[in-house]
C-alpha cells in the first residue's frame, strides 16, 4: 500500500491545459453522419408513407391538402422525434427525400415552435434502370 | 439507537429512484427492505402495441446505458423467429458495438464507484477518458448514447477504413489509461480500506441467490454468457472469463477493469478481422408464430427477452428480465451486517440499472396476502380517495 | 474616537467585511486548484477567472427559502449558524497578522491567545453537533453522532502538534512564537512532522475529503446541514471558509515562521503563506478518497497521536539541548 500514489499523476495535471470544452464560447465539431433532425426534400417526396408507418415516436404526420392537385402537406413533430433516423433508412427514393442535418441546438420553451412543415405536390420519379441503391430494410413501400 | 433510515427514492446515493428501508443499530445495518416500482413505465405493454421495427427502438430505450444490450438482445430473438441469419460482417459491426458499449459502461462503472466513496479526482479522470469511447462511438453510428446500430437482419452503418483506424487508436489509449487505473483502484490506501471486505458474497451465497455478472465473478463463480452459449461471432473471438476470488467490492472492481482489457482485446480483434460483404439482409414485416428466449451478457449481467409472436407485425409478449433484478436478492445479503458508510459502495458495486428491472408491479395485501394487478387509473383514483379521507396530523411521526 | 476605530477594526478590517472577502477569495483558489488537478476548469466566468463564484453563491443561498422544519427547536436552530459565524471571526482577529508590533500589542495579543484560538476554533464542532441535534432529522443525528466521534481522533493531535513550536519558543502569545521563528529560521525545520500531522488534523477539523463524513453526500444527504437552507446555510457556509482561513493563518503563524515586517509586508506575507497552506489542503483533498468513521479513529489513534507525541518528546529534548 503506497500512501499518495496518485500524486505524481495529480501535480502533472496542474499544468496541462483543462480537458473540458468551454461550451457555449467554444464548439465541438460533430462528426459526419451525426444523426440531428430529420427534414424534407420535397422534390423527391413520393408519398408513400414507409416514414409515417415506420417512425417509433409518431412524429411524422402526412396529410392531403388537395386531392386532385396531389397536393400534400408533411408535420415533422420534432418534440416527438427521438432522432433514430428510422426515416431516411426507410425512404425508398434516391436521392432520399427525407434526411438528417446535424443540427443539435434546437432546445425551445415551447414545444410547438419545433414543429415543422412543407406543403408540396407528389414527385413523379422516372423509372430508371434498377440500380443497386442501398435498399431500405423494412418492407417494400406502398404508393 | 434502532430506527429506519429510508435511503431512496430520492437520496444523493442512488442515480434512480429505488426505496431501500434500513433498520440500523448505531452504524451497522440489521435489516433491509428494498421497495421497486419508482420508474415503471409500462415498455411491454407498449412494446405489445408496435411494428418489430419500432420494437427495437423502444427496447433500446429501456435504459441509457446499456442500451445497445437490450436492442440487440431483442434483434438476436426476433431474427431467430424470422429465421434470418444476417451477415457476418454485420455481426461483426453490432459486437463491436456491444464490446464498445461494455468499455463505456465499465468506465462509468469505475467513476461512479470512486464518487460513491468519495474519491472525485478518480471519478473525472475516468469520466475524461470514457469520452474518448463516446466520442469513437458518435463516429460509428451518429450519437453518444442510444446507437441505434441494430435493425432487422443486421446493422444500419458501416465502418470504413479510417474509422477503423480511428478505432484502435482510441483503444490504444484507453489500455494505457485502463492499466493505470488498476493500479490506483487496487493501491490508493484510502481507497482500498473502503472496498476490501466490503459487501461479502459467498460463492455458495452467490449461486443460490442467482447474482449475475461482475457481482457473481467476483465471487468466483465462473459464469459468463458468451463463453457458456456464445451467440453469433463470440465462438471466434479469444478471450478469458475474468474472475476474482474476494468476493468484495475490490473483487467487484478487479473483474470490471479485467473484463476492460478483454474488451480492448476483443475489439482490436474485431476491427482487424472485419469480413468483406453486406452489413444487413432484407427482413419481412410479420414473424411466423413462435416463441424465443434471447440470451446477452450485458456489461452488467446475463440479459433475458422472452419474445413471442403470433404471425402479425407485432409481438404477442415480450418479457425482459435485466440483470440487476437478478442481483436484488444479493445486495439484500451483502447489505445486512454492514456499515451504512458501506451503503452507497455496496449499492453501487452492483451496477444497478433501476430502470431496467422496472417491470410489472403487483398488489399485496398486507394482512390476507393476496396478490392484485390493478390498473394505474384505479390506482390513481384509491390514492386521492385516501388522501383525501386521511386526517391532518401535526407533529405526527410520519410511516416512511 | 477610540469607539470609532474599534467598531472599524470590528466591522471592515481585520473583523467581518475582511475575512468575508478573503475567505471568499480563498474558497476560489481552493476550487480552482482543485479543479486543475482533476483536468477541468473550475469556476470561471462570474467575474475575471471566476473570482466572484463563492460570492455570487453566497447570495443566491441569502435569496433562497428559509425552511424551518416543524419538530425542529426554532430558537436553537436559527441561533446556531449566526453563533458558529461570530465564534470563528474572533478567532480571526487573534491572528498576529494586524498586532505585529510587539512592544505594542492592543488587546488582540496576549500570552495565552494560541490557546484562546485553538479553543474558538473547536468551538465550531460543538456547534454543529447542536445544529444537527436540534434538526431532529434521521440523517442529521447520525452526522452529529459522527462529527463528536471525529472529535475525539484529531483534537488531541491537533493541539500537541501546535503546542510543540510554543514550547520551543518558549511562550503562548502568538506573536512572540512567530517573532522567535523569525530570528531563528532553521528551527522551523525541526517542526516539519508538526506541520504534517496539523495538517491533517485541520483537514479533519474543516471536514474535507478524507475527513468528510459528517456530511458525506452520497451517504448521508446533507449530514448536519440536511435541514438547513437559505440564509442559515449561507452562514454556515461563510463558518467554514472563515475556519479554514484561521486555521491557514494559525498554522502559518506557529510553523512557517509568521508574518514579518510591519504592516504591507506582513499582509503580504499573509496572503502568501495562507494560499500555500490552501494549497496543500487541497491536494490532500484530491489525493485520497473518503474513509469510515471508525477508520478515522483508528487511523488518528494509533499513528497521528503518536507521531504528535514524538514531536513533542524531540521538541522538548531539544529545548534542553538549546538552553
Amino acid at each position: 500500500m503506497k500512501i499518495a500514489a496518485f500524486l505524481p499523476e495529480l501535480l502533472r495535471h496542474l499544468f496541462k491545459k483543462p480537458a473540458t470544452v468551454d461550451y457555449p464560447f467554444k464548439k465541438l465539431e460533430v462528426p459526419k453522419d451525426f444523426r440531428g433532425t430529420p427534414f424534407l426534400n420535397p422534390d423527391m417526396c413520393i408519398v408513400c408513407r414507409a416514414c409515417e408507418r415506420d417512425c417509433p415516436a409518431e412524429a411524422i404526420e402526412i396529410t392531403s391538402v388537395n386531392e386532385a392537385e396531389k397536393r400534400f402537406r408533411m408535420i415533422i413533430h420534432n418534440d416527438r422525434c427521438i432522432h433514430c433516423a428510422q426515416c431516411v433508412d426507410s425512404c425508398p427514393t434516391t436521392p432520399k427525400a427525407m434526411q438528417i442535418d446535424s443540427l443539435f441546438e434546437i432546445a425551445s420553451d415551447d414545444r410547438h415552435k419545433l414543429k415543422k412543415d412543407w406543403v408540396y405536390v407528389r414527385a413523379v420519379l422516372k423509372p430508371k434502370a434498377p440500380a443497386p441503391a442501398a435498399p431500405p430494410p423494412a418492407a417494400e413501400p406502398k404508393i | 439507537m434502532n430506527f429506519q433510515i429510508p435511503i431512496g427514492p430520492q437520496h444523493p446515493a442512488l442515480k434512480e429512484p429505488i426505496s431501500l428501508r434500513m433498520t440500523v443499530d448505531g452504524e451497522v445495518i440489521t435489516d433491509v427492505d428494498i421497495r421497486l416500482g419508482y420508474n415503471h413505465r409500462g415498455l411491454e405493454k407498449l412494446a405489445e402495441e408496435k411494428t418489430w421495427l419500432q420494437n427495437i427502438y423502444l427496447t433500446e430505450r429501456i435504459c441509457g446505458i446499456c442500451s445497445h444490450s437490450h436492442s440487440s438482445c431483442f434483434v438476436q430473438g426476433v431474427e431467430k423467429l424470422m429465421e434470418l441469419t444476417p451477415p457476418r460482417r454485420g455481426l461483426y459491426i453490432r459486437y463491436l458495438v456491444s464490446e464498445l458499449e461494455r468499455v463505456h459502461s465499465h468506465l462509468l462503472w469505475l467513476g461512479v464507484a470512486g464518487h460513491e466513496a468519495g474519491f472525485d479526482s478518480f471519478f473525472m479522470y475516468t469520466w475524461r477518458d470514457r469520452e474518448v469511447v463516446m466520442d469513437l462511438l458518435e463516429m460509428i453510428s451518429g450519437n453518444r448514447v442510444h446507437y441505434a446500430m441494430n435493425t432487422l437482419g443486421g446493422v444500419r452503418r458501416d465502418l470504413d477504413e479510417g474509422q477503423k483506424a480511428r478505432i484502435l487508436e482510441g483503444v490504444a489509449i484507453l489500455r494505457k489509461r485502463s492499466e493505470y487505473y488498476f493500479h490506483i483502484g487496487a493501491s490508493e490506501p484510502s481507497f482500498v480500506a473502503r472496498i476490501a471486505g466490503v459487501g461479502l458474497l459467498s460463492k455458495e451465497q452467490a449461486v443460490s441467490l442467482c447474482a449475475v455478472g461482475p457481482v457473481a465473478r467476483a465471487s468466483g463463480v465462473a459464469r459468463d454468457v458468451r463463453k457458456e452459449d456464445p451467440y453469433a461471432v463470440y465462438d471466434e473471438l479469444d478471450f478469458e472469463l475474468c474472475t476474482a476470488d474476494t468476493c468484495d467490492v475490490l473483487g467487484r472492481v478487479v473483474v470490471r477493469v479485467k473484463e476492460l482489457l478483454q474488451s480492448y482485446r476483443m475489439i482490436e480483434q474485431m476491427v482487424k478481422g472485419l469480413p468483406d460483404g453486406d452489413i444487413v439482409v432484407k427482413a419481412p414485416r410479420k414473424a411466423k408464430p413462435g416463441e424465443v428466449v434471447s440470451r446477452y451478457e450485458a456489461p452488467r449481467g446475463e440479459n433475458i427477452h422472452y419474445i413471442k409472436a403470433n404471425g402479425s407485425d407485432k409481438p404477442e409478449r415480450l418479457k425482459v428480465r435485466a440483470p440487476t433484478l437478478g442481483n436484488y436478492a444479493a445486495t439484500l445479503v451483502m447489505l445486512r451486517k454492514g456499515f451504512i458508510a458501506d451503503i452507497p459502495l455496496i449499492f453501487a458495486a452492483i451496477d444497478p440499472c433501476i430502470c431496467c428491472a422496472e417491470r410489472t408491479v403487483t398488489l399485496v395485501k398486507a394482512g390476507s396476502g393476496e396478490e392484485s394487478v390493478v390498473r394505474m387509473s384505479d390506482l390513481r383514483r384509491r390514492a386521492i380517495a385516501r388522501h383525501q379521507n386521511a386526517p391532518v396530523k401535526r407533529n405526527a411521526v410520519w410511516p416512511l | 474616537m477610540a469607539v470609532v476605530r474599534t467598531v472599524l477594526y470590528l466591522v471592515v478590517y481585520p473583523g467581518l467585511l475582511f475575512l468575508f472577502v478573503y475567505s471568499t477569495f480563498c474558497e476560489w483558489f481552493d476550487r480552482k486548484v482543485y479543479a486543475r488537478f482533476q483536468n477541468r476548469m473550475g469556476p470561471t466566468h462570474t467575474g475575471r477567472f471566476g473570482v466572484l463564484q463563492p460570492i455570487a453563491d453566497f447570495f443566491k443561498l441569502m435569496a433562497k427559502e428559509d425552511v424551518v422544519p416543524d419538530a425542529a427547536d426554532k430558537r436553537l436552530f436559527s441561533v446556531l449558524p449566526v453563533i458558529g459565524l461570530a465564534v470563528v471571526s474572533t478567532a480571526g482577529l487573534l491572528l498576529p497578522v494586524w498586532n505585529f508590533d510587539l512592544a505594542n500589542p492592543g488587546w488582540t495579543s496576549f500570552s495565552g491567545d494560541i490557546i484562546v484560538i485553538l479553543y474558538l476554533l473547536s468551538l465550531p464542532t460543538l456547534i454543529l453537533f447542536l445544529a444537527a441535534w436540534s434538526s431532529t432529522n434521521l440523517f442529521s443525528t447520525i452526522g452529529g453522532a459522527r462529527v463528536l466521534t471525529m472529535l475525539f481522533g484529531y483534537e488531541v493531535p491537533l493541539f500537541l502538534a501546535v503546542l510543540s513550536p510554543a514550547i520551543l519558543a518558549d511562550s503562548w502569545r502568538l506573536a512572540e512564537i512567530a517573532a522567535f521563528y523569525q530570528a531563528k529560521p532553521l528551527l522551523l525545520l525541526t517542526n516539519i512532522l508538526g506541520f504534517f500531522i496539523a495538517l491533517v488534523a485541520v483537514q479533519a477539523k474543516l471536514e474535507r475529503t478524507p475527513f468528510d463524513i459528517p456530511h458525506a453526500e452520497t451517504e448521508i444527504v446533507g449530514g448536519t446541514f440536511t435541514e438547513y437552507s437559505g440564509k442559515k446555510l449561507a452562514l454556515f457556509r461563510l463558518t467554514f471558509d472563515i475556519e479554514m482561513v484561521v486555521a491557514s493563518g494559525l498554522l502559518a503563524a506557529v510553523f512557517l515562521g509568521g508574518f514579518p515586517g510591519g504592516a504591507v509586508v506582513g499582509f503580504i506575507h499573509f496572503v502568501v503563506k495562507t494560499l500555500f497552506i490552501i494549497f496543500l489542503l487541497s491536494l490532500l483533498r484530491a489525493l485520497t478518497s473518503r474513509i469510515r468513521i471508525d477508520q478515522v479513529v483508528s487511523f488518528a489513534w494509533k499513528y497521528l497521536a503518536p507521531l504528535a507525541v514524538l514531536q513533542l518528546l524531540a521538541t522538548i529534548l531539544l529545548k534542553g539541548l538549546i538552553t
